[in-house]
């Protein structure tokens, strides 16, 4: 195992338990993980196993009950949600599956909204221009509910891609699309993520999109029960060349 | 977050109508606060106006030596006009008939306020004079012609002097209700005094000098005075002169009072129920500006910045809408103000300003620090809250700033301790009242019709939510209904002290031989009720012993507005205790008491500073009674009544022959009869009190509209608490019935859940409103308006129906649009 300072993502030993009125609920138990600059990684799993728990805390939108998790090369469970967020403001884009986008702002005030919030200048040209390239340059003055699921999410990968993350977090992209839709955007996301040679971390149940990424982590009731390069989500795991990690 | 962005985010939720609710709340609460406090102030300043026309300035200083050159320079220097008075007792002669008259001898400038109302005949048309009688001239009361035998225009002579009689007095300032002053008026120029030479060195002069000026100056020379006033002589403002309009002033004051600060907490809820729901509508919003990398400062400084734009926005708006709505009520009540209405200060501005700044950042500011606690998670997790620790910081701040508020805007710790113990009260129990209500209404509702299955299950489910809007519409209510209890109460009370028919003259000086014949004629030509008091004049003098000037310099105590201890005055004696008295210490005497008793008046006895057991000597005519104080009683001077501050045990003066008065009803009759009456019987007095009814009569009325206008506006306010406390469950109603509608449930349906769901909200409402609001209005009643406590079996009907058909109606209303958009649309944004 590298050191966590030289990984773009590091998970060490993270732990997720939730109070519930039943009691105690362990949505996470000791994932260990590492994510290297410019990899793509599909962490799949059935419903319920935490994968999108785990991708909340590794992008630093949720804290673990224990563990450590490095982005790259800091610590970002001994941050404040102050430092945190500068840290996602600075490096981190994501993209969900039901978008995300802010109803009352059009196409292009959302793809500016990062870099307004950095306080960037010139956003709007860069924003324009990216949304060219997602194929939107003539819809940016739409507003989300005038566009289609495809075109919203498109607008979702201009943003996302706009600030010029290092590291992307999508939380099932294709989730709410046809699949002729989603394979469009999957391309585009591929393009793009090669493009802005950025660290792709995506959470998915879509077989075809796992295997288009570099590896994929197989989650099962909270824990990482082995990754590989050519899975079967939900298979139960009897897979080539599988690395059994930290169990 | 940059300025810009922020502007565009507001414009951008203002477009999009998340905000118009938020600055509709505010915009009514400035308004609220400015139309009222711009109104009161204005009114209030009128009805100052009209009631120093009763006293004829805005306040008198009176002393029984010439008034000092520094007083007048001091009151000079603060701008105030003045005018002086002199009075003192006199002869008036004509041929050879003669009478004690009160003479009051004016400047031209006389008086200062209000006008004095003459006649060309006794008892005559009412001609209206703004200034004194010219030099030469005297101007007498009606009575005084036919007494004196003369007509207006004849001559009479005042000591060595000779006068024109040229007009009769039909009513003057500063003449009060009360029987201390029972001689009739004589007015003449103070510059022909000198020739009267009446007034001698040792004569009982009293001097007054008339003050009309700003309220803020005068309050200046009242401070500046004060030393030297407590020990020689007396301030008196109409408040002290007038007790009938000192307490309707008081407590219309109070009511008004109330009125706004009722309305400002109407207003504070709108403004909380309306910024929870934006900030609710916000949390996904600012969990996505967090994904993306907006820190919580920037969120918390973003949304305080936006606060202070739209509280800017929301203040001006106010601040126009408050004073063009001023406008209209004064225009609407045109005729019933006076016409010369003073300027409005810039009082009620600031309050808008300062007001609509507090309901913002203790009621609004709280829900939207919620969103710098919102977890970025939200994005995934939609389930996700905010922590309970800042709701407990959102219910604080509203709580601080509902208290500053409301100590700040009402100047009463009292009236605010008042109201929130009472609203307190009432929430707390009736919170649980609520939920065994939404209890009980499951069980019926599993065998009712499906739409009421539905209605009651969706209160039921939420019955958190639920219970919340409950307290929220009955809060509303409970204003409202206090409000109308108050304004019932008060006038009737307000009424009650003019009844029909009650006494607008009264008959004095009449001797035991002519009571019959007297009775007679006020039989055949007045409504009469027969009445009568025993009357004699007589002076303490002394108690316990010591003489009463040197007891008055022991032991006078709180005297202002009460006469001095020595002065001579009206005395009665009666085996039963007159009615609107009531004993407060001591006991009344048996009806064949044979112990020599006295009983004194509550504030005479405390100004004195006599008590039970204390005995006083009077000098009745060279006559010496003692008495020991038996009881001391309160005595309800705006009764209109024969009241007196001393009254003996019958068996006390059975040596003192007495004259007796009596009162009756006049009204529209004609005063022809008065001179009918004198000529007949010219050793009698007539005092006329019906101008003065009158005159209470006119405030009152002015008052009471402005009580009912007060009344609409908190109706505005309490529409928009009902208003928003629905919109802030729209959403939630929005999804089920979208969801309901999808799966099968007719429009129908839908409004039938809905309707009856209103309906009980209402009805419940109503109910614990009710209750609240009869509460809150005895302990008003009894500990801030002194009136008696009373229960309103009306308002129990009244209460509980009124809170189901505004509930249900702003209710059907506020949600009309969850029955006509189509599921689809509601869906495609869950």
């Amino acid at each position: 195992m590298s050191s966590p300072e030289q990984v773009a993502v590091c998970a060490i030993a993270v732990s997720k338990v939730v109070s519930t009125i039943e009691g105690d609920l362990s949505i996470l138990d000791a994932v260990s993980l590492e994510i290297n600059a410019g990899e793509s990684v599909a962490i799949v799993g059935e419903s319920g196993s935490g994968k999108t728990t785990l991708l909340g805390i590794l992008a630093g939108l949720d804290i673990p009950s224990s563990g450590q998790v490095w982005f790259e090369g800091n610590d970002i469970t001994a941050m404040n949600e102050e430092q945190r967020a500068q840290v996602r403001a600075a490096s981190v884009g994501f993209v969900f599956q039901s978008f995300q986008l802010l109803d009352s702002l059009n196409a292009l005030e959302n793809v500016m909204l990062p870099g307004e919030l950095r306080g960037d200048g010139a956003v709007r040209k860069e924003a324009t221009a990216i949304l060219k390239r997602v194929g939107l340059g003539n819809r940016i003055t739409h507003y989300p509910r005038q566009l289609s699921g495809g075109e919203q999410q498109r607008v979702a990968l201009a943003r996302a891609f706009a600030s010029k993350p290092s590291v992307l977090f999508a939380d099932e992209p294709t989730g709410n699309l046809d699949t002729r839709t989603g394979e469009d955007i999957i391309d585009l996301l591929f393009e793009m993520n090669r493009e802005f040679n950025t660290t792709l971390i995506l959470v998915t149940h879509d077989k075809k999109l796992a295997d288009r990424c570099d590896r994929s982590l197989v989650l099962s009731a909270g824990s990482l029960v082995f990754e590989s390069r050519d899975v079967e989500p939900g298979s139960g795991g009897s897979i080539n060349s599988v690395e059994q990690t930290g169990l | 977050m940059k300025p810009t962005l922020l502007l565009s985010l507001l414009w951008r939720d203002w477009r999009s109508g998340e905000l118009s609710l938020l600055l509709s709340a505010l915009v009514v609460a400035v308004t609220t606060v400015v139309t009222i406090s711009l109104f009161v102030d204005r009114l209030q300043s009128a009805l100052i106006a009209e009631s120093s026309t009763v006293l004829g300035a805005d306040r008198l200083i009176s002393g029984s030596v010439p008034i000092p050159g520094s007083f007048t320079r001091a009151a000079s220097d603060y701008g105030l006009l003045q005018s002086n008075t002199i009075s003192f007792s006199s002869m008036v002669f004509a041929g050879n008939l003669n009478q004690l008259v009160a003479v009051k001898a004016v400047q031209k400038n006389y008086p200062l306020r209000g006008s004095i109302h003459t006649s060309q005949q006794a008892f005559g048309p009412v001609n209206i004079q703004t200034s004194g009688p010219e030099r030469g001239e005297v101007w007498m009361d009606s009575r005084l012609f036919p007494a004196l035998a003369i007509r207006p225009g004849d001559s009479v002579a005042v000591g060595e002097a000779e006068f024109v009689a040229q007009r009769a007095i039909i009513q003057e300032p500063g003449r009060g209700t009360s029987f201390m002053d029972l001689a009739p008026r004589l007015l003449m120029h103070i510059d022909d005094i000198d020739k009267t030479r009446v007034v001698q060195p040792g004569s009982r002069i009293s001097y007054t000098v008339l003050l009309r000026g700003s309220e803020e100056n005068l309050q200046k020379l009242h401070t500046q005075l004060s030393a030297e006033l407590n020990t020689r002589f007396r301030w008196r403002s109409v408040r002290d002169s007038a007790p009938s309009i000192r307490s309707s002033l008081d407590r219309a004051e109070n009511f008004l009072l109330l009125g706004g600060l009722l309305s400002v907490l109407l207003a504070g809820v709108a403004v909380a129920l309306s910024a929870r729901r934006y900030a609710f509508r916000h949390f996904d919003h600012v969990a996505i500006l967090k994904t993306l990398g907006a820190t919580p400062g920037q969120i918390q400084k973003g949304f305080i910045a936006l606060l202070v734009v739209l509280g800017t926005i929301a203040t001006v708006l106010g601040l126009l809408g408050g004073g063009l709505l001023h406008f209209v009520m004064l225009f609407a009540l045109q005729s019933y103000l006076p016409g010369d209405l003073p300027a409005p200060g810039f009082g009620p501005f600031v309050l808008g300003v300062v007001t609509g700044f507090i309901c913002l950042f203790s009621f609004a500011l709280p829900p939207l620090f919620d969103l710098k606690e919102i977890s970025p998670m939200r994005v995934i997790r939609r389930d996700l809250d905010v922590s309970q620790r800042s709701k407990i910081l959102s219910y604080g701040c509203a709580t601080v700033g509902s208290l500053t508020l409301l100590v700040w805007y009402s100047g009463s710790l009292k009236l605010t301790l008042y109201t929130l113990v009472g609203f307190a009260s009432v929430m707390i129990v009736f919170g649980g009242l609520s939920l065994l209500l939404l209890r009980t209404s499951h069980v019926v509702g599993t065998r009712a019709s499906s739409f009421v299955r539905l209605a009651l299950a969706n209160l039921q489910r939420h019955y958190k939510g639920t219970v919340v809007q409950i307290l929220t519409f009955s809060i509303a209510i409970m204003m409202l209904l206090i409000l109308i209890l108050l304004r019932t109460a008060l006038i009737e009370e307000w009424r009650s002290q003019v009844p029909e028919n009650a006494p607008d003259h009264f008959v004095m000086n009449i001797s035991t031989h002519d009571v019959t014949a007297v009775q007679q004629l006020l039989e055949k030509n007045t409504y009469y009720k027969g009445q009568l008091f025993p009357m004699t004049r007589g002076r303490v003098v002394r108690v316990n012993d010591i003489s009463a000037t040197q007891w008055e310099n022991l032991s006078a105590g709180d005297g202002a507005g009460v006469p001095p201890l020595r002065g001579e005055r009206n005395l009665s004696w009666t085996h039963e205790l007159p009615l609107n008295n009531q004993v407060v210490a001591g006991q009344w005497w048996a009806n064949d008491e044979p112990k020599h008793y006295v009983s004194v008046e509550e504030s005479y006895a405390l100004a004195a500073g006599l008590s039970l057991g204390d005995r006083l000597q009077v000098d009745i005519g060279g006559i010496f009674v003692s008495a020991v104080i038996r009881n001391i009683r309160k005595v309800n001077w705006e009764s209109m009544q024969p009241n007196f501050f001393i009254l003996f045990s019958p068996s006390t003066v059975t040596e003192i022959s007495a004259t007796y008065m009596t009162s009756f009803h006049l009204g529209k009759r004609g005063k022809q009869f008065l001179n009918e009456l004198l000529n007949q019987y010219p050793t009698v007095s007539v005092l006329e009190i019906d101008r003065v009814i009158e005159q209470i009569q006119s405030i009152i009325s002015r008052v009471s509209q402005a009580i009912e206008l007060i009344l609409v506006l908190v109706l505005a306010s309490g529409s928009m608490v009902l208003i928003a406390s629905i919109q802030a469950g729209s959403d939630e109603r929005l999804r089920e019935h979208a969801l309901l509608r999808a799966l099968g449930g007719s429009k129908g349906l839908i409004r039938g859940a809905l309707l009856v769901e209103f309906m009980v909200l209402g009805f419940s409402a109503g109910f614990i409103a009710t209750v609240g609001a009869e509460l809150s209005v005895a302990v008003l009643q009894s500990q801030v308006f002194r009136l008696d406590s009373q229960l309103h079996p009306w308002i129990w009907l009244i209460g509980p129906l009124m809170g189901l058909i505004t509930v249900t109606m702003v209710g059907m209303f506020g949600t009309r649009h969850l029955v006509a958009t189509p599921p689809i649309t509601v869906l495609r944004n869950l």
